[in-house]
């Protein structure tokens, strides 16, 4: 094996990539390359993440002790949830997957050159950017302990400094979310290539389509609400003040009625890159393609009728709340159904066990777990019981983590070597995913027995009473040991992929095996994807792949794949 | 797993957390995997639809997990083959799946409905209790006007709570009655059950305040005690006249209301004003910088400054604001924004209509004796609880 072998540089080999094609910082800064946007997006959202996760280990180790502690106060502890909630939920989990992901990889599956608005898409980054920075203002101007949901009177109230910075902050991402949305509604609509109809489409770009939706539709609600937070708060209004005729719980239905579409932001783009991995890694069709299809919209629309269920103990009225338990189930269904989708593709499939496959497998175990335990909220009468307790914090980390960032991370895997051209260590990724399910299981396992058995949430100490502590005690310990390990989990996801950037082996076009058209340009792609626009065949049709030794990878054969697209059935 | 044990044993060596002496009264354990003990009308139901969807649950997710093991073992890719064939769609299985779980929702959401639609259907003979939640405590009054921090209600009775908060939302929670409402200001909500199972005074189901309401909102817990009819009925007379009681047991020393009903009151005091000197949300009421417990220092000069540097003396005295140190200190609790402490937040909330005269004259007593008069010797330990002498010679104040 000569050094050039070994040393797999990016540029040494491909003559042309988008990695290479322009050097230095402004390049980057000033890009209008989808690919690059996607690049700073997946960087600055994973810095993010890893504060946001420091804060969750700061509660969990407070957890382990059921009293005060000299090393944090209760005002510390109250800061420090919050800022998990409010940097995961804003600055992670609902930009990550289309920002960071979709921007990279939604192009190149239409066969495109880049988004509909390029110029459009790097002001939303610089929006995020600003909302990061307005976070950090709100940091040095003394945090904010209001949880991440700001419910009223308490945020128009607290002493806290950070609260209109941060509010601003959100304001800001707000849009950078939307400019997102509105590009790639316009981008599929407008850019597909000739052939591929709605129904040609992958799977991921019609998860990508309506999480645009929603983004466009909900989130215009969450500025309003914390701009009416904000004049609140500087001015005293009285809108959500009782002693001027205001109403405390009105924030409640303007908060909800964006954040629970905004789950769907969440967990719609996941489900779209599962079905992809499913398919890719068991080199099978996808299952009930239409089925996914129309389930992805249908969970957009219903998402925003169902709000009031964050509300059934809120002082809403007993109609009101009847109402949303029973429409809630009408989300629900549709979930549920992928799940059964995803299974059938397993059948009769041929599953290679890669990393990005297991994540796949491990969103199915957590997110039929965190779907079922949706089940008891939804209904009313247990609801009343478990409603703000740990069931609760349980249920929506195992969908929102353990679903819509696991969903993420697998996707990362799994297009990490057309992203920058390296295949990152099987072995170590093989570790860390066991790592991160083992923890995460464990972390949040623990706190579906703690909830029903009564631990309130967001509670700083657990020993007033007589015989709390005793009671609580062995479930924190376990749920924050499981916290400790899926850290270290994460902790060597992020040594690996780091070291492939320098160390990793090639990768060839198509390691994994599949037919939708980001494997058929170079990993890295170049700088405008394709040359000519490409043939489209059926994306889940793998009859024209196979392994090509000498490439180590796989190829598709594009006359034969192209033809089974006209020749075959639609889906 | 024993490494696990001793790391926890190790941990809760450790705890700071406030032990149980003996004769103080003690919550209800549960016995079961998921619920807590279950002592109202509504916690039959409630677990058997708990119970009933995690049955369903289980199925189901052995069902998916079992299976998506075996296909990944069954089907797993030989070599590198790939274009493995298998079917698109499959019309029947595809309605089945859909429509089965779509069956099971409906009927778990009914079930839902009716266990909902009588605990907000209040029986009309039901005992009215009214509730005020502040930060960061609850005070539970009675139909006599009797007060109390922890909640008693009658065993065997409907029993109604009339809630209002006097700041932010906060949610009253009892896990082992199953039930719920957030407290809402510039409302009444209001919520009902029905305990059939004395408790007694010795042991207690956990009241908790369950929506976050800022600094201490895991110290708003409380105790809920069910008592029989004649013990109920014993409690709520005593309660409503226990000042008057307490004097009129002992009409020789009157210390005895400051002795025994100081600690009483001080136990709403206690979240945020420690008796040691211990720092806490409020200022201590004992020595915690050197110049004394809260009635020294507002007797000494240069002590206890207010409002930015300014000694409280300046407000207390003939022709001033206050006349004596008891007016500065009754103001305190009924005003309490009016002059605040310096390096404290204004966050005490007022006490007016939630203490009777009587009652704040019972708290300053306490204050102004917290030592001994003859040994200097503390009076009450670190919880409140009256360590000093009993028998004082007869009618001393």
């Amino acid at each position: 094996m000569t050094t050039l072998d070994a040393r797999p540089t990016i540029a040494a080999e491909a003559p042309d990539n988008y990695l290479t094609f322009k050097r230095g910082i402004m390049s980057w800064l000033v890009t209008l390359d989808h690919k690059r946007i996607g690049v700073m997006y997946l960087a600055a959202v994973l810095v993010s993440f890893f504060v946001g996760g420091v804060m969750a280990l700061l509660v969990r180790t407070k957890l382990l002790f059921p009293g005060e502690v000299s090393w944090m106060t209760a005002e510390q502890y109250n800061k420090a949830f919050t800022l998990h909630g409010a940097i995961m939920v804003f600055l992670v989990i609902i930009p990550s997957i289309p920002a960071a992901l979709g921007n990279f990889v939604l192009p190149i599956m239409l066969g495109a050159k880049d988004v509909a608005f390029p110029r459009l898409n790097l002001f939303s980054f610089y929006l995020w950017i600003l909302g990061a920075i307005c976070a950090v203002w709100s940091l040095v101007a003394g945090g904010f302990d209001t949880g991440w949901t700001f419910y009223t009177p308490y945020s128009t109230t607290s002493q806290a400094g950070g609260i209109i910075p941060v509010l601003v902050g959100v304001f800001i991402l707000g849009f950078s979310s939307i400019f997102t949305g509105v590009n790639f509604i316009v981008t599929i609509h407008k850019l597909r290539p000739p052939g591929m109809t709605w129904f040609r489409m992958p799977l991921f770009l019609w998860a990508l389509y309506a999480t645009a939706v929603i983004q466009v539709l909900a989130t215009p609600v969450l500025g309003i609400t914390v701009a009416l937070l904000v004049i609140e708060r500087a001015f005293n209004i009285g809108i959500f003040d009782p002693s001027m005729g205001g109403d405390p719980v009105l924030f409640q239905h303007f908060f909800w009625f964006y954040s629970h579409p905004a789950v769907y932001i969440m967990i719609l783009p996941g489900m779209g890159i599962i079905s992809e991995i499913i398919s890719v890694h068991s080199h099978r069709h996808i299952f009930g393609f239409r089925f996914i299809a129309f389930s992805s919209i249908a969970i957009a629309i219903f998402s925003f009728l169902v709000w009031g269920h964050h509300m059934f103990t809120s002082g809403q009225s007993a109609l009101m709340n009847v109402l949303f338990s029973a429409i809630t189930f009408s989300v629900a269904i549709p979930s549920a159904v992928k799940v059964f989708n995803w299974l059938a593709t397993l059948y009769k499939g041929s599953i290679s066990l890669n990393t990005p496959m297991l994540y796949g497998l491990a969103f199915i175990f957590l997110f039929t777990i965190g779907g079922l335990t949706g089940i008891p909220l939804a209904v009313l009468s247990t609801d009343i019981h478990l409603h703000d307790t740990y069931f609760v914090v349980a249920h929506f980390h195992y969908v929102m983590m353990g679903s819509a960032l696991i969903a993420m991370i697998g996707g990362l895997h799994h297009w990490w070597p057309k992203m920058f051209g390296v295949m990152y260590s099987e072995f170590w990724g093989k570790i860390a995913c066991t790592l991160v399910f083992v923890g995460f299981n464990l972390t949040f396992f623990t706190q579906f027995m703690m909830g029903s058995q009564g631990m309130p949430r967001r509670y700083y100490s657990y020993d007033q009473l007589e015989g709390m502590a005793e009671t609580f005690r062995i479930y924190h310990h376990l749920s924050t040991g499981g916290s400790y390990i899926m850290g270290l989990g994460f902790v060597i996801t992020g040594i690996y992929l780091v070291h492939s950037l320098f160390a990793g082996k090639k990768a060839p076009a198509n390691p994994w095996g599949g037919a939708s058209l980001e494997w058929q340009c170079t990993s890295p792609p170049p700088h405008d994807n394709f040359s000519k626009t490409p043939r489209v065949g059926d994306c889940y049709d793998f009859s024209a792949v196979r392994w090509d030794e000498k490439q180590q990878g796989y190829v598709v054969d594009a006359e034969v794949h192209a033809s089974s697209a006209s020749s075959g059935k639609g889906h | 797993m024993t490494v696990l044990h001793s790391i926890t044993s190790i941990l809760s060596q450790a705890d700071s957390g406030m032990g149980a002496s003996a004769g103080d009264p003690t919550s209800i354990k549960s016995d079961d995997f998921w619920m807590p003990v279950g002592a109202s009308n509504f916690a039959a139901e409630v677990d058997w639809v708990f119970h009933f969807i995690n049955y369903i649950n289980y199925f189901f997710f052995v069902l998916v997990v079992g299976i998506m093991v075996y296909f990944v073992w069954k089907y797993r890719q030989k070599g590198r083959e790939v274009y493995a064939r298998g079917p698109n769609h499959n019309l029947p299985l595809e309605l089945g799946w859909t429509i089965l779980p779509t069956i099971i929702v409906v009927v778990i959401f009914f079930f839902g409905f009716k266990g909902y639609v009588s605990m907000r259907t209040v029986p009309a003979d039901a005992y009215q209790i009214d509730v005020t939640a502040q930060q960061w405590s609850w005070q539970f009054k009675y139909p006599n006007g009797a007060t109390s921090p922890d909640l008693y209600v009658p065993a065997g009775k409907p029993v109604k709570l009339v809630m209002r908060s006097n700041d932010v939302l906060h949610s009253l929670y009892i896990p082992d009655f199953r039930v719920k409402q957030d407290v809402v200001p510039g409302r009444y909500t209001t919520m009902w059950f029905q305990a059939d199972a004395a408790t007694g005074e010795d042991k207690f189901h956990r009241l908790y305040c369950t929506e976050y309401c800022g600094k201490d909102h895991s110290r708003m817990n409380q105790k809920v005690f069910v008592l029989g009819e004649v013990q109920f009925n014993d409690w709520v007379t005593k309660q409503g006249r226990w000042l008057e009681e307490l004097a009129a047991k002992n009409p020789n020393d009157l210390d005895i209301l400051w002795k025994v009903g100081g600690p009483r009151l001080y136990a709403r005091c206690a979240s945020c004003h420690t008796i040691d000197g211990t720092p806490g949300t409020g200022p201590s009421w004992g020595n915690y910088d050197g110049s004394g417990n809260v009635w020294e220092r507002i007797q000494a000069k240069a002590v206890h400054k207010v409002d930015g540097g300014k000694p409280i003396q300046d407000f207390i005295g003939e022709g001033k604001q206050y006349a004596t140190p008891e007016a500065y200190l009754r103001a305190s609790i009924l005003n309490p924004g009016e002059h605040v402490v310096d390096g404290y937040g204004n966050v005490m909330p007022t006490f007016k209509g939630q203490l009777r005269d009587s009652e704040v004259d019972v708290l300053i007593d306490m204050m102004k004796n917290l030592k001994d008069k003859d040994t200097g010797a503390p009076n009450f330990d670190a919880k409140g609880k009256f360590i000093g002498k009993m028998e004082t010679a007869a009618g001393s104040k």
